[in-house]
């Protein structure tokens, strides 16, 4: 069996499942967040349940909306906070320890290697990091989990990417995601189905780049992404992890859809280029775009390695002064960390806009959204028209080592050779 | 049960984002009120109240990734259905609007191919028991995946959250495997 099919069974109590079936499993841990959540807990309530649950197994994340821009998000927020209290959640992340509520999961251990988390977000994936099977779902389905500690699933198809070679100098997990988006497109190949990473140079990755990895999965319109929990995982749980957990693996002879090989040896910087995520180019085809905003933050490249590679190329440099550069750390914790690392000085030495964590402008909805006219250069997840603000800016997505070299020259350069 | 009535196809990726526009996305869920701007995005002409909906279709056939794009708002789902679908057909579907519209009652079905049998306005005919899917217009048929038990029970309970009431109600919830 794979590891998905085993975390599938185990926590439904059968001995397999087969991909198609629908099943309904146990859940470790529930997560909602801020914009929706207040419509999460009012589902709950109808349901004809008291009390959540397990108390300390429904997650509360203030990070789309904090610090609210709008009076009638303020208002939101409010309310959301009354839901919160009201509910008596042991874990609430809001102002002043907030982070993206997936950044959270894992960085405070809610997720667990063996057992199934579902969010109210479409990033939840990222919880395949640690060997967790990570669900997006809607307010519903949040609310029925909160409710029985249950939830239905289709088993998914899986593929198998085996991943060799030796990740080159500036090239990052990142563009892994975006060389596999490139590869796969949105045919209909990866839809629905869980992605599992092994291999050489997967073991080599450290934690952000596992979710980096596993968080673009919803992106290439695959179900989720796992990684087989190994020491790396055990050193990174052990601090924070809220329960116990077992060592989980896939069998030799477990039975994949299909397994694709890549070899990182030759990967280089990635870019997918606007409007379409698919459209992804090595870097060099975008060199020389001009660009006057860049962005590294969120979900996917929001973390202490994110913003340590970033330093390390802007140290004692100037950004361009045609570029806005802003960066928001995905959590409280890696502000804390990268202030103590130094990293927080070095980029406002070099012209870097650094805020509070949140989403910022990675939706649209929040701070540093762009105009018409703007194009960024963003180390986010995706660049459909409007995503980030105005219908009328552009946004190539790429890594942060792309974005730091590129701000300081105003237009997209290779790493590799900066 | 047979359904009847007029589709609406396309060919392109149909994504969850185009069909409720950001304007929408933290708008209450209710399908009369979901259902006016459906599909704003997918086309400039349906930005206006009613238009897709007052164009009368029952049916949605689409190529691969229906409402894709990974957005987990259910206002895709509800919108559809005050607009009067009543089934979609695809070569398959983004998990998250899946999820919904299995959790409201709203069947999606997986069909191979199914968009080379119909065109935008043919009249065509589904039988929920057989599984047959008949294109009135142009006289041909297909065969579709089944629809798990499951979801029937579901949509015979009139959607999830009212299929969970009534567990909590009995005290089964703990049979739910
Ligand atoms: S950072 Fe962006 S993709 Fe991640 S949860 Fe926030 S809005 Fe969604």
């Amino acid at each position: 069996m794979t590891i998905t099919e085993k975390i599938m069974a185990y926590n439904s109590g059968r001995d397999k499942v087969t991909p198609g079936e629908l099943v309904w499993t146990d859940v470790f841990s529930v997560m909602t967040m801020d914009y929706l959540g207040k419509e999460t807990f009012k589902m709950f309530d109808s349901l004809g349940r008291p009390e959540v649950f397990d108390k300390d197994r429904v997650i509360c994340v203030s990070d789309h909306l904090v610090p609210p821009p709008t009076p009638q998000f303020a208002t939101m927020l409010n309310e959301w906070r009354e839901a919160v209290k009201a509910h008596d959640i042991t874990y609430f992340y809001d102002l002043g320890r907030q982070g993206i509520a997936h950044q959270i999961m894992v960085e405070q251990g809610h997720v667990l290697p063996g057992k199934i988390s579902v969010g109210t977000d479409s990033h939840a994936n990222t919880y395949g990091a640690v060997g967790a099977m990570g669900n997006a779902v809607a307010v519903s389905d949040a609310a029925v989990a909160m409710a029985t500690g249950k939830s239905w699933f289709r088993v998914p198809e899986q593929v198998k990417f085996y991943v060799t070679g030796t990740w080159q100098p500036w090239v990052m997990a990142k563009d892994l995601s975006l060389h596999i988006m490139g590869m796969m497109r949105w045919n209909g190949h990866l839809i629905y189905k869980t992605l599992e990473f092994a291999g050489p140079a997967i073991d080599a990755l450290d934690m952000a780049g596992r979710m980096t990895l596993c968080n673009m999965t919803v992106d290439l319109g695959a179900k989720n992404g796992i990684i087989a929990p190994d020491q790396r995982t055990i050193d990174f749980l052990r601090p924070v992890q809220k329960g116990t957990w077992d060592m989980i693996a896939s069998d030799p002879d477990a039975h994949y859809e299909a397994i694709y090989e890549i070899d990182v040896t030759n990967l280089g910087p990635t870019v997918s280029r606007p409007d379409k995520l698919d459209d992804v180019v090595p870097v060099e085809t975008v060199v020389g775009t001009k660009f006057n905003k860049a962005f590294v933050g969120t979900c996917t490249n929001g973390r202490l390695e994110d913003i340590a590679m970033v330093a390390k190329i802007l140290e004692g440099k100037q950004v361009h002064r045609d570029v806005n550069f802003l960066l928001v750390p995905a959590s409280t914790q890696i502000m804390k960390d990268a202030i103590k690392a130094g990293y927080i000085s070095t980029l406002l030495d070099a012209g870097v806009a650094v805020d509070t964590p949140s989403c910022s402008a990675c939706a649209g909805i929040h701070t540093g959204v762009a105009g018409d006219g703007d194009v960024v250069l963003s180390a986010g997840n995706r660049n459909m028209k409007g995503r980030m603000g105005s219908k009328n800016a552009a946004i190539y997505l790429t890594s942060p080592a792309v974005v730091a070299a590129s701000a300081l020259k105003g237009e997209i350069v290779d790493p590799r050779k900066f | 049960m047979i359904i009847k009535g007029k589709a609406w196809t396309s060919r392109e990726y149909i994504m969850s984002f185009d069909m409720v526009v950001q304007r929408f996305w933290t708008s209450p869920i209710d399908k009369t009120e979901n259902a006016k701007f459906i599909m704003a995005g997918v086309d400039a002409k349906y930005d206006r109240e009613n238009a897709f909906k007052d164009e009368g279709y029952t049916f949605i056939v689409a190529a691969h990734n229906f409402a894709g794009g990974g957005k987990s708002i259910e206002h895709c789902v509800t919108g559809l259905m005050g607009a009067g679908i009543q089934t979609v057909f695809a070569d398959s579907f983004a998990r998250l609007q899946f999820r919904n519209a299995i959790n409201y009652g709203l069947p999606f079905v997986t069909a191979k191919n199914v968009i080379d049998m119909v065109e935008t306005g043919d009249e065509l005919e589904y039988n929920l028991e057989t599984c047959e899917l008949k294109n009135l217009t142009n006289g041909q048929s297909m065969m579709t995946a089944p629809v798990a038990p499951f979801v029937a029970e579901v949509a015979k309970a009139g959607g999830l959250m009212d299929f969970i009431r009534q567990k909590i109600k009995d005290g089964t919830v703990g049979e739910l495997r």
